[in-house]
């Protein structure tokens, strides 16, 4: 899902002459990361997002997988614009949950502009809103998410236990060959979920581990990207892996990247050439008919994982809304055939995209 | 031959306003029968021809046509009226945008019976091949040709005929008694006329006289 | 069969004999009905498609929140969304923009534009979404792009990437067309924006129209809407779809129903027609029912034959009508417009819907008033004693029935009775029942109007000086008045209806025209090309009007919609310098004014149109408030009632200072011109062209305008005058055929006339004579008649369904020429026919006795 909204972050960029641009600030190497600031919005760039994902488990110990994610987009709006609708920025939020008693995503979105209270992302620490839906963070250091979905919704409260993952260069994350293709990139492992999810009349409490991903940037992707592979995962012996790859549009490589903290903090990260992704199995969507490689086995220079997913159908499917479909789910690993743990894996560029 | 009478008049008065036109006049016709009924103007001729035939009741008294009563109510009497009477009138009275045939069947269609018998009756009546002619084609004489055609065409039991060479010269009159005659006899059907005049009078079995005492009957003797 | 067979010979016999007057029934239901049906299937067609198009621009809106102002404060919306029971809240900014290069070839040349939030609408009003390129998707959101619907983009002949130039009041702003809509309605002109880039364009900022509102599904709506409507007090409004469905029938509704009436006119005409015509027939064909009822008919048989007989004419004067109808609707729908050219409806174009409900609806009236006509006759055939209508003569008995001055008298009486009595649901009702009574009691009365006018003509007459003809004529027609009647009525119905149109428009003409006078003093007036435009002038460009050296006097006017009532059309208000001392000065004041003693310091005096004393209750010395001001507690008194023919829904007037005191507002909307001694009109236009925004404004001379006013005046009456050419004809027609259908029935009488020694010639003057006096005694019968209902229409249909009142004059000239032209057609149809009464054989006729 990020790297759509990268796309159409681009496209902002194709206005027409505007008597007052916005400026947008870039992303380069040494910055030094402030707290609780850097939690909150950065509005001067482009793009941001808060994204959730992790596994739940039911009291009668059943799995669910669940992703909340806000972006914040800034548009290209002439700065003379004082209308309070003005929409300078924009406010994006996808929720899921994966149960495999039901087989596939309950999912949901939400577009609005900033404004009036009704929808923003604001600075100095996490605090952002979508009408009814929310991610705060509060002084403690604790995330409370609450959404209310159209089938579903969560009330989570997600505490941190490990300190935060600063991505690449001290959170200078390198997304594509040229130096300005990056973004400031840091991640919460392990973060300790409790709260309820409702869905189909039941109140279900849950408990479960999370990882939250925070990235901005103003531009950063290659021109000839087509998609994009990520998985994220906390797990089971304390230690936090993630993992992307950039394809092109021949399905080639454009920049990989992995990182792998384990339980003592000591932080291994990979460079491109060190990092492969492999599909292993295929699942077509009945309903898109893309083809999604679900299982997978990645490769972060010695070490072999293995990826296989909670259940095979978690495409988000939103043609008929927000126009866009890809892959996001709950999976499992084997780390040089040994279960591993649990995790979040996205699949996005397996369909034509449909512009909204 | 029955020997039922086909119309028994008992009793019966009737006045209009203050004027008394017929009282407590009583007579019977036997089947068969063809009588003239003479007598002044204002005597009360039509007013015994429309109650006879239904169109006006009688104040008191009882008609019977075959037996049957002659019922006040509209509906009845006309239903009666259609099925055993037929009428021949002075002015003719045939509808002049409907073709001679047609008009000869007028009864047959409101008696729902066969139509073959019309073209029969105005062969006998001497208009045979002049079907499709229109009234105003035809003279006075022929005119009434066709209304005893279609007097007759039903097989009435009884024919009320009012002054029906009124409107014809002597000649045609002569002619035209003589075949309203005929075609009585030939369809064994009963018949009062009513007429000014003698010798039309005197085509009749028997003449009778309407005066404030009754029908009387009146001496044939001088009969040519 | 056989009844059927018989059924048939007497229908083919009388079709055969009397085509003529058949066919001129037929044609008479034909055009009723045609009439009714086409203004029923054009109102349909233009509401309907009124309501789609508005509809259209709610979406799947629960409820629409709406302020009394045309526009309220954003903060509303946020407001709003903490609903619990809100699901969805949809902010709308309406801008309505004129388009400067269609000013030259069009009136008002307007765009309605929507600014929307994309984002908000697409669960509310997804087909109102902009569609831009697959490779500018954020076009969506951009500051100078606007998206055009297919009827839009076709009238302002653009397309996806081109530029259009739109007004708001005399500035002037270019948009990229970026796309169509997602799915607009067919023929509707709109354009799309995003809500930011057009509160920022169109400076209204911090203003919204409305607020769609989607509400939670199992939330109580009712419940709902009565709280928020608790909660936002009395200056915003709540509708749901079917208020604007109600809006948009109340609006044509006055102009719907008066043109209902019109053709129910034709087609009791019609029925008229039919009744007179077989009144003559009945008594023509007196002896043949006679002799049918002897030969056994049934009364049942014979009542089913006449109103068979006269029900197939019905069948096919419907059935011909309704396929006119349609015709006409298409052709009318086409070459007028939705409003018949009354300019109700702008920027629709309805498609013409087969409505088989109303057809069947309008058949069977077709039908029933065929059968009604001919009830009365037939019933009389039916019961008429046989034997004495075998005899010759009998047909005066017919015609003893007709005359019922008893009824005549009542129809009269309770029709000026009904003439006092107020509007049902704001319908002049009971005008049209007095209308209906007054014409039905004149007919009424007619055999014994004619009776009493002829008998006096009689005794009065000097008969040893008198010519033969004159007194035969007149002898006749005092005797056989109701004979005589029969044949007036048609010319009684027509000519009163087409006098009381004449004085009417007439009236409201030179009403208009005073009205004009007095409400254009200036010399010169102008505003931006479009109408009640939200920008206007501003006050530096009032400034620059005012000070212009070729001017001497400017007096601004500043005009907004106001919604006093969510199921009625907005009401206008005009504010703008009103003489203190003496209103009646700026004002057409129609009743004493409250005198400026009586209107207490801390209200501010309004002046009301005449609409707004019936729709509102606005009386004189009344205080209200109204939703324009931001202070909602400011009273103002009524002050006075102003004569206002251009608004129909109702206007205020007030001082533009208080106005710009109470609203901030300093824009005006229009500009009154008084230009300096010596300067020509001409040279004042070209130097106000010549102004910075010069080429945005409309500019009218005080004689363009009234032209411009009349002219639209009579193109609202086009289908009255057709309508009226209708009814004369229909009427003449009756003229004739009666005419014709008594020679026949006279056949012997003339005959016996021939015998006794009067030449062919002097029947025909005779009879040319009485057609004559008879058409005479029509015309002044209707003359009178026409003026007692132009009053009715003048004094209380107007006033109840239009809310204006007029002043009375009379087109004295223009009533002769029609009154001549009647009773010319009428003498040449009597002319006309009696060759046909003189041609015949005369011996035959006279011993002929059927």
């Amino acid at each position: 899902m990020r790297y759509l909204w990268i796309l159409l972050g681009w496209l902002l960029f194709q206005n027409t002459l505007l008597s007052a641009p916005p400026v947008l600030a870039p992303v380069v190497p040494g910055k030094t990361f402030e707290f609780p600031e850097d939690h909150g919005a950065h509005p001067d760039f482009r793009i941001e997002w808060w994204y959730v994902t992790g596994w739940l488990e039911t009291p009668a110990n059943r799995p669910l997988g669940f992703q909340i994610t806000f972006f914040r987009l800034a548009t290209q709006t002439d700065n003379d614009n004082s209308s309070r609708f003005s929409p300078d920025q924009l406010i994006i939020a996808h929720v899921a949950l994966s149960d495999p008693a039901i087989g596939k995503l309950l999912h949901d979105q939400k577009v609005a502009r900033t404004g009036f209270g009704l929808a923003y992302a604001k600075t100095g620490n996490t605090d952002v809103k979508l009408d009814h839906w929310t991610f705060l963070r509060e002084t403690d250091g604790r995330y409370q998410a609450d959404i209310k979905a159209d089938d579903f919704t969560m009330k989570l409260s997600l505490t941190p236990s490990q300190p935060l993952l600063l991505q690449g260069e001290n959170g200078f994350s390198r997304k594509g060959p040229k130096a300005a293709q990056a973004s400031y990139y840091y991640s919460e492992p392990h973060l300790q979920v409790s709260g309820a999810v409702s869905y189909q009349g039941k109140d279900i409490a849950v408990t479960g581990t999370a990882w939250l991903d925070r990235e901005w940037s103003s531009e950063y992707l290659d021109p000839d990207a087509a998609g994009w592979d990520w998985i994220s995962a906390s797990l089971d012996d304390g230690s936090a892996l993630m993992a992307f790859q950039i394809r092109g549009k021949d399905d080639s490589k454009i920049w990989a990247y992995a990182v792998l903290r384990d339980a003592s903090g000591h932080v291994q990260t990979l460079t491109p050439d060190q990092v492969s992704f492999h599909p292993i199995r295929t699942w077509r969507s009945a309903r898109t008919q893309a083809v999604y490689p679900v299982t997978t086995r990645i490769r972060t220079g010695e070490t072999e994982w293995q990826i296989a997913p909670l259940m095979d159908d978690q495409e988000l499917d939103s043609r008929a809304s927000a126009g866009t479909v890809y892959w996001e789910g709950a999976v499992t690993l084997t780390r040089d055939g040994q279960p591993a743990g649990r995790g979040y894996m996205e699949l996005t560029g397996y369909i034509q995209l449909l512009t909204m | 031959m029955s020997h039922l009478p086909v119309l028994e008049l008992s009793d019966i008065n009737k006045s209009y306003s203050d004027r008394k036109v017929l009282s407590g006049l009583s007579y019977s016709l036997s089947a068969g029968e063809y009588v003239a009924i003479m007598g002044d103007s204002g005597v009360g001729k039509s007013t015994l021809l429309n109650l006879i035939a239904g169109l006006d009741s009688p104040d008191s008294g009882e008609i019977r046509i075959e037996g049957k009563y002659l019922p006040v109510e509209d509906e009845a009497a006309t239903s009666l009226r259609r099925k055993y009477l037929g009428f021949i009138f002075q002015a003719f009275h045939v509808l002049p945008h409907l073709t001679l045939l047609q008009n000869v069947s007028l009864p047959l269609l409101l008696n729902h019976l066969p139509l073959d018998r019309a073209s029969i009756m105005l062969a006998s009546v001497g208009l045979q091949g002049r079907e499709r002619d229109f009234p105003h084609q035809l003279s006075g004489g022929e005119l009434q040709r066709v209304a005893i055609a279609r007097a007759l065409v039903h097989r009435p039991r009884l024919i009320l005929a009012d002054e029906p060479t009124g409107n014809l010269d002597q000649d045609t009159s002569r002619e035209i008694l003589q075949l309203i005659r005929s075609e009585i006899k030939a369809n064994q059907a009963s018949a009062i006329i009513v007429t000014h005049s003698r010798p039309a009078a005197e085509t009749a079995d028997k003449i009778l006289l309407l005066n404030r005492h009754g029908l009387a009957p009146v001496s044939l003797e001088n009969r040519q | 069969m056989n009844p059927i067979l018989l059924i048939r010979w007497l229908l083919q016999g009388e079709w055969h004999s009397h085509r003529l007057q058949s066919i001129i029934a037929v044609l008479a239901i034909m055009f009723g009905v045609a009439l009714g049906f086409t203004i029923h299937l054009i109102n349909t067609a233009a509401v309907s498609e009124f309501s789609a198009a508005t509809r259209s621009l709610s979406g799947t809106s629960d409820l629409t929140v709406r302020a009394l102002r045309p526009t309220f404060d954003e903060s509303l919306y946020p407001t709003l969304m903490q609903y619990e029971e809100v699901v969805q809240a949809s902010p709308v900014l309406e801008i309505t923009v004129g388009i400067p290069t269609r000013a030259e070839t069009m009136h008002n040349p307007v765009l309605k534009i929507l600014g929307l939030d994309m984002f908000r609408a697409l669960s509310v009003t997804p087909d109102l979404l902009g569609v831009p390129a697959e490779d500018n998707p954020m076009d969506a959101l951009a500051d100078d792009a606007v998206f055009l619907s297919p009827a839009a983009m076709e009238w302002l002949s653009v397309k996806q990437g081109e530029s259009i130039e739109v007004s708001m009041g005399t500035k002037q702003i270019t948009l990229r067309v970026a796309g169509g809509l997602a799915r607009a309605h067919t023929g509707q002109r709109i354009a799309v924006m995003d809500i930011g880039a057009a509160q920022w364009r169109f400076d209204q900022l911090g203003q919204l129209s409305r607020i769609e509102l989607k509400l939670q599904q199992g939330a109580n709506h009712t419940a709902f809407q009565e709280m928020l409507s608790k909660k936002l007090g009395t200056s915003y409004l709540l509708t749901e779809s079917q208020d604007d469905d109600m809006r948009a029938h109340n609006m044509s509704r006055a102009y719907r129903v008066n043109l209902s009436i019109l053709a129910l006119v034709a087609l009791f005409t019609g029925a008229f027609l039919i009744f007179s015509s077989q009144i003559l027939s009945t008594i023509r064909r007196r002896s043949q029912f006679a002799l049918l009822r002897v030969l056994g008919m049934t009364r049942r048989q014979l009542l089913y034959q006449l109103l068979l007989e006269n029900g197939l004419l019905g069948v096919l004067g419907s059935l011909l009508g309704l396929a006119l109808g349609y015709l006409l609707a298409t052709m009318a729908l086409h070459h007028l417009g939705a409003d018949l050219g009354a300019g109700l409806f702008p920027g629709l174009k309805p498609q013409l819907h087969p409505d088989p409900l109303a057809a069947v609806l309008y058949f069977l009236l077709g039908i029933g008033v065929t059968v009604l006509g001919s009830l009365l006759p037939a019933w009389e055939a039916a019961h008429a004693h046989p034997a004495s209508a075998l005899k010759s003569g009998s047909e005066y008995t017919v015609l003893a029935a007709l005359r019922v001055p008893r009824l005549a008298a009542a129809c009269l009486l309770v029709g000026v009775i009904f003439t006092g009595l107020p509007p049902i649901d704001d319908l002049p009702i009971f005008g049209y029942l007095a209308i209906a009574l007054l014409l039905t009691g004149s007919m009424a009365a007619l055999p014994y109007l004619c009776g009493l006018l002829f008998s006096t003509l009689l005794r009065t007459l000097n008969s040893s000086k008198s010519n033969i003809l004159y007194t035969l004529a007149i002898t006749r027609l005092s005797n056989a008045s109701g004979l005589a009647a029969i044949a007036l009525g048609g010319i009684l119905v027509s000519f009163s209806l087409m006098v009381a149109m004449a004085i009417m428009v007439t009236s409201f003409r030179i009403s208009v025209n005073n009205w004009l006078a007095q409400v254009l003093p200036a010399d010169l007036y102008l505003h931006p090309i479009t109408h009640q435009d939200t920008r206007g002038f501003t006050p530096d460009e009032q400034q620059i009007i005012t000070t212009h050296p070729d001017i001497a006097r400017t007096d601004f006017i500043r005009s907004i919609p106001l919604t006093l009532d969510p199921a009625r059309p907005d009401v206008t208000l005009l504010a703008r310098p009103i003489n203190q001392d003496d209103p009646g000065l700026t004002l057409p004041l129609t009743k004493n004014i409250l005198p400026s003693d009586d209107i207490p310091p801390d209200t501010i005096p309004i002046w009301v149109s005449e609409a707004m004393v019936d729709l509102y209750g606005f009386k004189i010395g009344k205080r209200i408030t109204l939703p324009f001001t931001t202070d909602p507690e400011q009273t103002f008194i009524i002050a006075g009632i102003w004569r206002d023919y251009g608004r129909i829904f109702g206007a205020i007037q007030m001082q533009l200072s208080d106005y710009r005191r109470l609203t901030g507002d300093n824009h005006a909307s229009d500009a009154a011109l008084w230009i300096k001694p010596g300067i020509t009109i001409h040279t004042a236009v070209s130097a106000l062209k010549a102004l910075p925004f010069g080429d945005v404004l409309e500019i009218m001379e005080t004689g363009q305008i009234r032209a411009v006013a009349l002219k639209q005046f009579d193109r609202s009456f086009a289908v009255t005058y057709l309508l009226e050419l209708v009814a004369i004809g229909v009427g003449l027609m009756g003229v004739a055929a009666s005419f014709s259908a008594q020679m026949l029935t006279r056949i012997r009488e003339l005959g016996m006339l021939r015998h006794i020694g009067l030449s062919k010639q002097q029947i025909r003057h005779m009879l040319t004579l009485e057609g004559g006096l008879l058409a005479g005694f029509g015309v002044a019968t209707g003359f009178i008649l026409g003026t007692g209902i132009s009053l009715i229409l003048i004094f209380i249909i107007n006033p109840q369904s239009f809310h204006w009142t007029m002043q009375l004059h009379m087109p004295w000239t223009w009533l002769l020429l029609m009154a001549l032209a009647v009773l010319g057609a009428a003498v040449l149809t009597a002319h006309a026919t009696s060759r046909r009464a003189v041609s015949g054989n005369v011996i035959r006729a006279v011993r002929e006795d059927s």
